[in-house]
């Protein structure tokens, strides 16, 4: 979009997936995934153009130039040295007032399409190429003052050792803006992952969903056996159901932002934790996201309980499935002259009874 | 290797009470250890109970069809199309129930030599399919009408003058005695076209399921069926009958009469005064012959009626569906909406295939599925509904000519004797009338039948186990792998059972029929007249479902049956209604109470009782 380049804040729908060197590749897709029909909650960008303009006009950017250079070679010694450093600087600096008042016009918009004061929202790091995990995303911020201070957080995460070792063994300096999310915390009643193929063979003609209660983290960090359900993606019929243990769920502490874990009833362990409904629409979307791009996706999804059906069904994160679409297809079945010969086969191999 | 085994068929021990049981059925059914070499090959086959077609012990007369296809599905595989590595299935009777066993050829260079033989004969009958189907309908048909025109009444005092002065020169003893071996004959031609086509589907289908599988990991059972599932299919044919049935009732305003509680012989009394009604019982009466002959249930035991028994039955459900008409509900099967998705999910199967290998590979058995499926759908009403519904009846007579003889106390107590002994029978029953004196029946039969009505109630409350013998490593017989779906999984489901049946158990296993999970309250039918206590939402239980229960279809939220496998009526139909469903638990009506909370788990063939009512 031209004149976008200037822009220090985007709503999602305003950009797509060309965007992702502006406001980094999650939020590309996130305006992607809305111009595609695809569900996710409501909430902006901070462009990387606004990380670059904080730390040139507060200065930082020569400062950490200039600290570098003196450092030294580097080791691992060093770059613990200059994340710290780099951190602190971001961290204690002020945001420039057309800038902050960008991010807080647009929450406080945010707010009123939620009808919440303060309505708590994820600030979630999103650099132009992606590495997975190296950067924070924070959960649950709420109100105007936090929010100012976890957008310099996510900023600053960028600079964490590891982020930084991974950098510089791709080749890439030291300075790295990046991009932030806003979006609305979605009050997750339950949520989970989906694969648009069967995850464990590659199959293109299954869905996968991992589903628990609460929030996606217990599903995400394996901290539960979610429910595993594999859905025929043509007929969106399920053909494999398997109810998890889902002991505990992930909640938000009561008006705080940190995740605790509850202990799920016995009588909610032992049922499936989504209706028969919210699968169709999963599958749907899943489809819906796999046709789009063209290509097999993994999915993050939340199932909002202050918001009816199918509303609530809110996707989360995509990103392109990794291991099955890097495989070379091979044919899976023999060559043979005729169906007769197919068919003799089939007698002569019979069926193998394992013992 | 040598894993865990079932018990040996030579060691379950007789009932206390049944002793001398094994008269009641053909000796060579024993499992015996008279001869070395026999009790060897039936210690080392894995002997599995037939529950798919028997949940109840035997009938001695019913086993005929179980010896009509123990012919005939065995002489096509071993004699007719050489089915290269494998031979017939085996039965055998223990305490009433009827157990199988595939005999492979373990030999490889024998399996070798029948391979040209197979491509030549089973190829013949793929290439010319259609027009061989459309012969065996001719066939089929033809003989149930001379089966249907065959009657049995009581003898004379004296022969008609006729036999006299046209000189015919024999009497009705002697026809009595011909026309029963006729229509036992006609009975085991039938089967004999059974299975003409049967074997070599169930082999095409069995490769299309497997290639699909190699192509698509776990690609469930429906969606096959739904790629392959016919379109004009005869075993909905009664159901849109009644439908058809149900509109007239509604466009001629016959409603009124219907809605009253009156059995079907007052409704049609009072259908017959008006001219409209006089028309739609003209209309019915088309639509009887054959359609009403679908039994109530699979067909394979006397008392599985067929509507044409009982005309309350479909007059009950014409009033269901009349109700669905009224509230605007779609009844019936919907062909069009079937065809649109039967195409569209064979598409986007095809477009996900990667390969052009695997595309012919599937292409290839896709159109053969395609060619040999509306026999495997259609053959079912022929010959399990239709012949067997007429039968059941000509037998019935036979029966209520001994009946009036003395031999017998009721005419039901004739499905108590062997078909031979019927012979037997109706010799005595014969001479002693062309003699003039007392036959010795009357004092023999009746007690012979109570003491196999004691036996039989006997067997009714043993639990057969589920298997018997050696579980092999190979399974190669086509049927046991489609019909009966014995594979691994189902083994060792078997193997670990054994223990069940003691104290309270709140979990059956059996499998997926239509895939789903839904809980509900259970509504045990142990009979097709229970049908209208049936209400919206719950779930099904039963012995076996037929296709003539198809009004229920549209209120339940899922069924349970005790026999069944993947390709059984009961899950094809499920299938079609999209309903979950779980078949062959073996026991869901003995275990499961109406009203009690269950969950059925359609993917998976688990059935969970949450609370008992």
């Amino acid at each position: 979009m031209p004149g976008n380049e200037t822009m220090y804040t985007l709503w999602y729908e305003e950009s797509d997936g060309k965007d992702f060197n502006f406001v980094g590749k999650k939020n590309a897709n996130l305006g992607e995934m809305i111009k595609a029909g695809i569900r996710v909650s409501p909430g902006f960008s901070v462009t990387i153009f606004a990380n670059d303009k904080f730390i040139t006009d507060t200065g930082i950017k020569e400062k950490i130039e200039a600290y570098l250079k003196d450092l030294g070679p580097v080791t691992f010694e060093t770059t613990k040295k200059a994340s710290g450093y780099a951190i602190d600087l971001i961290e204690s600096a002020k945001i420039p007032a057309d800038i902050e008042e960008d991010i807080l016009s647009n929450y406080r918009r945010l707010c009123e399409i939620s009808r919440t004061a303060d309505v708590p929202v994820a600030v979630r790091s999103s650099g132009a190429i992606s590495m997975p995990g190296q950067m924070e995303t924070y959960l649950n911020i709420r109100g105007e003052k936090d929010l100012i201070t976890y957008v310099k957080k996510c900023w600053s995460s960028a600079y964490n050792v590891e982020a930084i070792m991974y950098r510089a063994n791709k080749g890439m300096g030291f300075l790295f803006n990046i991009g932030v999310g806003i979006p609305k915390m979605v009050n997750s009643r339950a949520s989970g992952i989906i694969f648009t193929i069967n995850p464990l063979n590659g199959d293109p003609s299954k869905i996968s969903i991992d589903v628990s209660y609460g929030l996606g983290e217990a599903v995400v960090s394996g901290l539960v056996t979610p429910d595993t359900i594999l859905m025929d993606k043509i007929t969106l019929d399920p053909v494999k159901t398997i109810v998890g243990s889902k002991e505990i769920q992930c909640v938000y502490r009561e008006r705080g932002s940190d995740i605790i874990q509850t202990e799920v009833s016995d009588d909610k362990r032992g049922r499936l934790c989504i209706s028969p409904d919210e699968l169709q629409e999963l599958c749907r979307l899943g489809k819906l996201i796999e046709d789009y791009y063209g290509k097999a996706y993994d999915i993050e999804f939340g199932i909002d309980a202050d918001l009816p059906f199918p509303e609530n069904i809110i996707i989360l994160q995509v990103r392109p499935e990794s291991v099955w679409s890097k495989k070379e297809a091979a044919a899976r079945t023999e060559k043979k002259k005729d169906p007769m010969e197919r068919i003799l086969g089939q007698l002569l191999t019979g069926v193998r009874l394992k013992q | 290797m040598a894993a865990k085994t079932f018990k040996d068929p030579h060691d379950i021990p007789t009932i206390p009470g049944t002793e001398g049981w094994e008269k009641m059925y053909p000796y060579q059914y024993q499992f015996s250890k008279d001869d070395p070499e026999r009790e060897a090959f039936e210690s080392s086959q894995i002997w599995y109970y037939d529950g798919l077609h028997y949940p109840e012990p035997h009938f001695p007369f019913d086993l005929i069809w179980d010896e009509a296809w123990s012919l005939a599905l065995s002489q096509y595989n071993t004699r007719h199309f050489i089915i290269p590595p494998a031979l017939g299935i085996d039965h055998r009777i223990v305490n009433g129930y009827v157990y199988i066993t595939p005999v492979g050829i373990p030999d490889p260079e024998v399996v070798g030599k029948r391979v040209p033989h197979f491509l030549e004969r089973a190829g013949y009958y793929y290439q010319n399919w259609d027009r061989l189907f459309e012969n065996w309908k001719k066939k089929v048909t033809a003989l149930i009408g001379e089966m249907d025109a065959v009657n049995f009444s009581e003898l004379p005092e004296m022969e008609d003058i006729k036999v006299i002065t046209e000189g015919i020169g024999k009497g009705s003893g002697y026809e009595l005695l011909k026309k029963y071996d006729d229509l036992i004959n006609m009975g085991l031609l039938n089967w004999q076209y059974h299975f003409e086509f049967l074997n070599l589907g169930y082999a095409a289908y069995v490769t299309f399921i497997n290639t699909a599988n190699q192509i698509f990991p776990g690609i469930p059972i429906s969606t096959l069926t739904k790629m392959v599932s016919g379109i004009d299919v005869v075993m909905y044919r009664p159901d849109s009958e009644l439908i058809r049935l149900a509109k007239l009732v509604i466009e001629t305003n016959l409603e009124d009469m219907f809605l009253k509680p009156l059995n079907s012989a007052d409704l049609m009394a009072q259908l017959a005064t008006v001219p409209a009604g006089k028309q739609w019982l003209a209309e019915m009466e088309k639509a009887r012959y054959p359609w009403f002959y679908i039994s109530t249930g699979t067909g394979w035991y006397h008392h599985h009626i067929s509507w044409n028994d009982n005309l309350d039955i479909p007059f009950d459900a014409v009033r269901m569906h009349i109700k669905s008409l009224k509230e605007g509900k779609e009844v019936g099967r919907p062909t069009e909406k079937l065809i649109k998705e039967r195409d569209r999910i064979a598409e986007e199967y095809r477009k996900l295939i990667k390969t052009d290998d695997d595309r012919e590979a599937f292409e290839q058995c896709l159109a053969v599925a395609r060619t040999v499926f509306p026999y495997v759908e259609d053959h079912l009403f022929y010959i399990e509904h239709w012949f067997h519904s007429i039968f059941w009846g000509k037998i019935r007579q036979i029966g209520n000519i001994l009946h009036k003889a003395g031999f017998i106390e009721d005419i039901e107590d004739i499905w108590f004797l062997k078909r031979d002994e019927i012979k037997q029978a109706l010799w005595d029953h014969c001479t002693a009338w062309a003699t003039g004196v007392k036959p010795r029946g009357p004092s023999y039969w009746p007690k012979e039948v109570s003491w196999r009505k004691g036996v039989y109630e006997k067997f009714k409350n043993w639990a057969p186990p589920p298997a018997l013998g050696v579980p092999p490593e190979v399974v190669t017989e086509p049927f046991t792998i489609v019909l009966w779906g014995v594979t691994t999984d189902v083994l060792s489901e078997w193997l670990k059972g054994g223990e069940d049946g003691e104290g309270v158990q709140n979990e059956l296993k059996g499998s997926p029929g239509s895939s789903g999970l839904v809980e509900g309250r259970a509504r045990v039918l142990r009979d097709v007249a229970e049908l209208a206590d049936l209400k919206e939402g719950e779930i099904l239980v039963a012995t076996t479902t037929s296709p003539s229960w198809a009004p229920a279809f549209v209120k339940i939220a899922g069924a349970v049956t005790d026999v069944g496998g993947p390709m059984c009526h009961a899950a094809i139909v499920c299938r079609e209604y999209g309903l979950p469903t779980v078949v062959g638990t073996g026991k869901a009506t003995r275990l499961i109470k109406t009203g009690d909370l269950i969950r059925i788990d359609g993917d998976s063939g688990l059935v969970t009782i949450l609370e008992r009512a």
